[in-house]
């Protein structure tokens, strides 16, 4: 359907997206991830059409949409990670202008207002203002007024950043009936990895402006089949328990919190020996150790050095 | 889609009840702030002037012209005694005094004066209610038409006791009366010298260039400035609000919705352009309809205003719509809080709206009506004095320009796409 060709965007200092190459088929929900700051933002604003590549091609059903990007408008809805919304219309003001945007009118707006209101949750809100609306509300809103006109394309740029779980289960939820009920295709940016393993069928990981790993959940997770992650979980961690498993030769990295430390190892060594050795020497009392298969965030840990959220 | 844009810029602006104040309170306030503070001091506002003149005559002039005669009749040939006694009227200063000046329509309407006995002098002195006493000495006319005629004598001097507590009536009184000294004078020179007095007269068709007429058939009010001067200068606030709305559609990527929506960049910038034009004229309706009401502000010829305030309207859409591509272009609401903060009161300050700058000095006037608002000022404060459009068609082809200017800068400046590249 839609496809990156070695698309690049260069601002004076920086290369914010580099070669990147990635389609997307009709019907999918494809994940875009990688940590703030990755290039992600600026990829799918070159997608849309909103920015334009320093090089490279967006090419929709094979045709470059650069010199004339109405075809890929026409079909296209786009979540922003900000609130593009008026704050201080209501929810159905904002509804009737974004429709008339997209040339809806009269009973056809009418009806896909009260249509989309109802999906999203808000009918009963319909005359509030939208700042008076909670942040959940807000990013559901956000999202209504892309679906008024059934763009085959959705593109979310982080649609359930910054809210509550219930919030973000909805919004998720409702991704996910669109694609399977309406077979909309989603293109789905996020840093949150729990949210692109429960929707995407394939994901594409970005950093530092680099495409660094793409294919399916199966595949990336396959990037680890040869090591495995182990949680370690204690009332109070210590350096130097932290400072022992580093210099540990066995263990491959270690990635530490307040309370819980994850290590990936090779997958045919039994570490729990040693760990407890560890925790003695360092005088740290366990709470618990799990061996766990790798995640995608573990992928990302391993490709990158870094956490998803760092 | 543009109406749907300047619909949802009217939503915005009336959901927003401190922009609103901002932008048609506060004028109001100002004009009534302004306007009673310094309504003494403006040109317009009616005199309270009253001035009451008693004049005292020790003798009769007449009777005096007549002495004077029978003197010249023995010293002077006879041809040139019947010279004089054919202009025997005008040889009659006091007369001339009291009927001509004093009892002209002109002054008349500020002054009134009054023949009073010499008996009555030290009454009228303690007589609060007179402005001035014009005390006739004896032997005035005698002795100035000898000094006048036959070049003898000093020339004689009238006695003005004046009320100290009238102090802007006697100054009235005493300007008069310089003036008339100093025509008497200049009769009394050119007679000695064998000047033909119309000499004097300036020849008119000699003079090359433009006349120009002040116009005083409705004078101004210092509300009626006031108003002007503060609507002006306060429709340029509501430019840099539109350009601020539009700013924060970039911001908040709504205006990247609009573009994908397949909206043409145009079609939304004539939306910002229609918006400042459409409640520009809103708000000069506004306040000048309250200043109507309350400070009785009315428009001679309301054709011509509301042609001033239509095309003062497009060169606030004008500025509105420049103020957006730029910030749009530098991606930065920098120029319009620039331009709220500095440049709207310096050009309200060239304009003339916070006191008459023009008339420190033609320099200034010429400035101030090279700011859209001081041109506006311009035609408003001409069509309030009673002129109509032919009179002011230099301001409205200079707003007319000054806001195509805008638009055309604008239509170059503004971006291509929704995000800057």
């Amino acid at each position: 359907m839609i496809e990156l060709v070695d698309l690049t965007k260069k601002f004076k200092h920086n290369k914010a997206v580099k070669k990147l190459n990635m389609f997307i088929e009709k019907g999918e929900i494809v994940g875009l991830l990688g940590p703030n700051g990755a290039g992600k933002s600026t990829a799918i604003s070159m997608m849309s059409s909103l920015a334009e590549p320093t090089s490279g091609d967006v090419r929709l059903n094979n045709k470059s949409i650069l010199k004339n990007p109405a075809p890929l408008r026409k079909i296209v809805g786009m979540v922003p990670q900000e609130i593009a919304l008026y704050d201080d219309l209501t929810a159905e003001e904002n509804m009737r202008f974004f429709g008339r945007v997209y040339r809806l009118k009269g009973d056809a707006l009418k009806r896909k207002i009260d249509e989309v209101l109802d999906q999203i949750g808000l009918s009963d809100r319909r005359k509030q203002v939208v700042s008076k609306f909670s942040g959940g509300m807000k990013r559901r809103l956000n999202i209504g007024v892309a679906m008024l006109h059934e763009p085959e394309l959705l593109i979310m740029d982080e649609p359930a950043v910054g809210i509550d779980p219930q919030s973000r289960n909805y919004i998720l939820e409702t991704v996910k009936h669109l694609n399977e009920e309406r077979k909309m295709t989603v293109l789905y940016t996020s840093h949150y990895m729990e949210e692109v393993e429960f929707l995407c069928d394939r994901i594409y990981i970005m950093d530092q402006g680099n495409l660094i790993a793409s294919g399916t959940k199966e595949d990336i997770k396959q990037i680890l089949s040869a090591e495995k992650t182990i949680s370690i979980k204690a009332s109070r961690l210590n350096d130097h328990f932290i400072e022992l498993l580093q210099n540990t030769p066995t263990i491959n990295r270690v990635a530490a919190g307040d309370k819980e430390v994850t290590i990936t190892v090779p997958k045919e060594i039994n570490m729990f020996p040693k760990l407890i050795s560890l925790a003695e020497e360092s005088k740290l009392e366990l709470s618990s150790v799990d061996a766990k298969t790798p995640t995608l965030e573990d992928v990302f840990l391993h490709l990158t050095g870094r956490a998803l959220r760092d | 889609m543009v109406w749907q844009i300047v619909k949802k810029q009217g939503l915005t602006l009336l959901r927003n009840p401190m922009e609103l104040l901002l932008l048609v309170g506060l004028p109001i306030i100002l004009i009534a702030i302004l306007g009673t503070a310094l309504g003494g001091t403006m040109n317009g506002e009616p005199s309270p002037i009253d001035v009451k003149v008693a004049f005292v005559e020790h003798e009769d002039e007449e009777q005096q012209v007549d002495r004077f005669m029978n003197m010249i009749e023995a010293e002077l040939p006879s041809e040139t005694v019947d010279e004089i006694r054919a202009q025997v009227e005008g040889l009659m200063p006091v007369s001339i005094l009291k009927e001509n000046v004093f009892g002209s329509d002109e002054v008349s309407d500020m002054v009134e004066a009054h023949d009073r006995d010499a008996s009555e002098l030290d009454m009228l002195t303690d007589d609060d209610s007179y402005t001035a006493v014009i005390e006739v000495p004896e032997n005035f006319t005698y002795d100035m038409l000898e000094y006048m005629v036959l070049d003898k004598s000093d020339q004689p001097e009238l006695n003005v006791l004046q009320n100290e507590t009238q102090t802007i009536g006697v100054s009235v009184v005493t300007g008069i009366l310089d003036q008339f000294q100093e025509r008497l004078t200049l009769g009394a020179f050119l007679g000695k010298n064998s000047i033909d007095a119309r000499v004097m007269e300036l020849n008119q068709d000699a003079i090359t260039g433009d006349i120009t007429t002040i116009n005083q058939k409705h004078p101004i009010t210092a509300k009626g400035y006031y108003a002007v001067g503060m609507v002006v200068m306060n429709v340029l606030l509501l430019a840099s609000t539109i350009g601020t709305i539009a700013f924060r559609e970039k911001k908040t990527h709504v205006f990247d919705r609009i573009i994908l929506g397949n909206i043409s960049r145009w079609a939304y910038f004539t939306g910002v352009l229609l918006s400042g034009m459409l409640f520009g004229f809103l708000q000069l309706l506004a306040v000048y309809t309250f200043a109507w009401l309350v400070f009785d502000v009315t428009w001679p010829d309301l054709i011509a205003f509301l042609t001033v305030s239509f095309i003062y309207a497009m060169a606030i859409g004008g500025i509105a719509v420049l103020l957006t591509a730029i910030s749009y272009r530098i991606d930065s609401e920098l120029i319009t809080s620039f331009f709220s903060g500095i440049l709207v009161f310096l050009m309200a300050l060239l304009g003339g709206s916070f006191f008459p700058i023009g008339d420190m000095a033609p320099f200034f006037r010429t400035i101030g009506n090279l700011t859209p608002n001081g041109a506006g000022m311009s035609a408003y404060l001409a069509i309030l004095r009673g002129d109509g459009i032919p009179d002011i068609w230099n301001h409205l082809l200079f707003l007319v320009i000054f806001a195509l200017a805008a638009i055309i800068f604008a239509a170059f400046s503004f971006p291509r796409r929704g995000v800057s590249s």
